[in-house]
């Protein structure tokens, strides 16, 4: 058990408001061996609702296991330019973990 | 035949000459070339031998789609260096359909001469009195030529700062709906458009034929795919149109990257509060408009229309950069004031990044306080008065760094480092220290991940893949600023197999050649060769391609990363 601090982005915003879902600065409480990939089913979005995922600041594949104190953020396709190169969105497998 | 249009504005004459092996290049190759090689690299920037080169791009005018972009280089007064700046607006594809590939403005007038306007038609040009303009910001200008010449002419001018020749100073273009939201903001040039006593250029391509297409059909054909594959993508399609480039706001600041306070911390406790997401909620409560093109024949539409409190009109093209540079680098988190500033800064023509360095160093010396956004915005309406103040933050950060004794001052070749802290997002801070335009996020602002076969797993806190990125990107970008693109493309472009293709296809139909895509990429490798041998002949060395040092000397938090690339390092990312 432990607890995440949550923020979703653009997009994804709408899409939890539709849902009665909280999207900024929202702590959740979470299970042992809760991954990322977890989290975005919980929320009912659809993986390819999801470009990419920050765990504490950096982009992470979909499968890493969250810890307590963890500050997550989902981010949707859509993140301009280069910053997809250079924040490490493009080219990392997000979804295998690879 | 395609056309140079020389402008000599001290002795208001102008000559219209053959544009010779330059008509195959066009938008900054062009620019950039005839820099090179027309203008004395140690000259002063405003003085008589310095030329201020106007130029559409290669798809200049045609049905392309976000084709209109205009490149203006000169030697940069701001940086010492060769300068391309690169807007929207509406004088690229209205130079293009009457086929002149550049205007060059060369010479100088007197300094106490009384500054002059230019109207370019087809086939002359007028030189006229700018009385009624000069000392007036580029609103007004651009309203009153507007009013006298007709909705449909395209026009650019300088404010207040240019007329001062500040090297802060920019050039500003009306928009589709005559605001002064567009900018050749980067480098000073407005200063150089200044020093020749130009008020303001506006272009009436009346009786204009249409641009000629060798293979009509193919670029239609090709036209019609490109306009595809930029809508269906995520970024062009839904989340640039939906935010605008302040998309970035939540996402940089998560990454530990969104430069706060002067470049001390990677996030921003109010970030959600000058977001993307925040400002289309205050533009639609308003009645702004959230999304719309800088030129027409765009479909990308990351522009907006932003709305005071009273639902009146307060700026457009409202970015990212300017949102970072007057919030969270001075501790401001009022939109309203963040917007203010933004519409400042277009009105009396400067560089909103150059200001929001100016700012941020101006509050590191005491002069105003760190989130007084009021005293910022005081600050700012100083420069079009002509006060000392706002001649000292109107030339720069590095400027204000020296009038006030501050040593913390972030710049690159004296050019203000944007919006993306180099600690965190090392392959953007190897593009501020080695493009030759100074520190410039644009320069590196185009990825063609395939064609250039950028792989690997770049991680943005570490040095390796990112010297090959960076200078891969340079490289495109490069390409991308000839043909008259948006940039914006490119993240269309970085997507798809066919993307490159796709704009060759369209040159190639344009003009009867058959380039192919690695043709395009040595067009981009050129460009580069030019601009860095520019600036050797300017006396730029290695030791200029440098961050500042407190870059190296401080952590960064959360990530509390340095900036660890040797000088050595650094120079092989550049094209030589």
């Amino acid at each position: 058990m432990g607890t995440i601090l949550f923020n979703a982005f653009a997009s994804l915003q709408q899409k939890l408001k539709d849902k009665n879902q909280e999207f900024a600065n929202v702590t959740i409480q979470i299970p042992h061996d809760y991954t990322a990939a977890d989290l975005i089913k919980d929320m009912a979005l659809a993986p390819e609702d999801v470009e990419a995922v920050f765990i504490n600041g950096t982009v992470k594949p979909f499968d890493s296991i969250l810890h307590d104190g963890d500050r997550i953020a989902l981010v949707p396709p859509g993140t301009p330019g280069p910053y997809r190169v250079f924040l490490g969105m493009k080219n990392k497998n997000n979804r295998s973990g690879n | 035949m395609s056309k140079l249009l020389r402008i000599n504005t001290k002795e208001k004459t102008y000559t219209f000459e053959e544009a010779g092996e330059l008509a195959a290049l066009g938008g900054r190759a062009l620019t950039s070339k005839m820099i090179l090689d027309e203008v004395p690299a140690t000259c002063h920037p405003l003085s008589k031998s310095n030329k201020l080169v106007i130029a559409p791009g290669l798809l200049g005018g045609t049905p392309a789609f976000n084709s209109g972009r205009l490149s203006v280089g000169a030697k940069s007064p701001l940086t010492g260096g060769i300068k391309e700046s690169n807007a929207g607006g509406l004088v690229a594809q209205k130079l293009a359909k009457m086929d002149i590939k550049a205007v060059v403005l060369e010479d100088k007038p007197e300094i106490d001469d009384a500054f002059s306007m230019l109207v370019i038609k087809k086939d002359s040009v007028e030189f006229l009195p700018a009385d009624e303009y000069a000392g007036q910001g580029t609103n007004a200008t651009i309203n009153g030529l507007w009013d006298k010449y007709g909705k449909r002419t395209a026009v650019m001018c300088i404010g207040q700062a240019g007329e001062q020749r500040l090297t802060g100073a920019s050039i500003q273009l009306a928009d589709p709906k005559g605001h002064a939201g567009r900018a050749c903001g980067r480098g000073g040039l407005g200063a150089v458009m200044g020093s020749k006593k130009i008020k303001a250029i506006v272009v009436d391509d009346t009786s204009a034929d249409k641009v000629p297409v060798a293979d009509p059909e193919a670029f239609k054909e090709a036209n019609k795919k490109w306009g595809r594959l930029l809508k269906d993508h995520p970024v062009t399609g839904q989340g640039l149109p939906s935010f605008g480039t302040a998309i970035l706001v939540n996402i940089v600041n998560e990454a530990g990257a969104l430069p706060t306070k002067n470049f001390r911390e990677g996030r921003f406790e109010f970030a959600q509060d000058i977001s993307g997401e925040r400002m289309v909620e205050l533009i639609n409560e308003r009645g702004g408009v959230p999304t719309e093109g800088c030129h027409p024949g765009c479909v990308i539409r990351c522009s907006q229309v932003y709305h005071d409190k009273n639902g009146k009109y307060l700026t457009s093209g409202f970015e990212y950069e300017t949102i970072w540079g007057f919030g969270s680098n001075l501790l401001v988190k009022d939109y309203d004031e963040i917007a203010m500033m933004d519409a400042i800064c277009d009105d009396v023509g400067v560089d909103t990044i150059e200001m929001a360095g100016s700012l941020g160093v101006a509050m590191e010396g005491g002069l105003i306080q760190w989130g007084d956004g009021q005293a910022a915005i005081d600050l700012l309406n100083k420069i079009k008065t002509g006060d000392p103040l706002g001649k000292i933050i109107g030339n720069g950060a590095a400027f204000t760094g020296k009038a006030l004794g501050v040593d913390r001052v972030p710049v690159v070749k004296n050019q203000t480092i944007p919006a993306y802290d180099p600690r965190a997002v090392k392959g953007v801070g190897v593009t501020y220290a080695t493009s030759p335009m100074g520190a410039d996020h644009t320069a590196g602002y185009s990825v063609t991940a395939n064609i250039l076969k950028v792989g690997g797993d770049v991680n943005p806190l570490k040095k390796e893949n990112n010297i090959e990125l960076s200078k891969n990107l340079q490289i495109a970008t490069a390409a991308i600023d000839a043909a008259g693109l948006c940039l914006f493309v490119a993240f269309a472009v970085l997507d798809s197999d066919n993307g490159i293709q796709l704009i060759v296809d369209m040159i190639n139909a344009r003009y009867g050649l058959s380039l192919t895509p690695d043709d395009v990429i040595a067009l981009g490798k050129s460009i580069l060769e030019n601009e860095n041998e520019f600036n050797r002949r300017a006396g730029f060395t290695k030791k200029d391609d440098q961050l500042p040092s407190f870059f190296k000397d401080e952590r960064l938090p959360p990530h509390n990363t340095t900036w660890d690339f040797t000088e050595e390092e650094l120079q092989t990312a550049k094209v030589s």
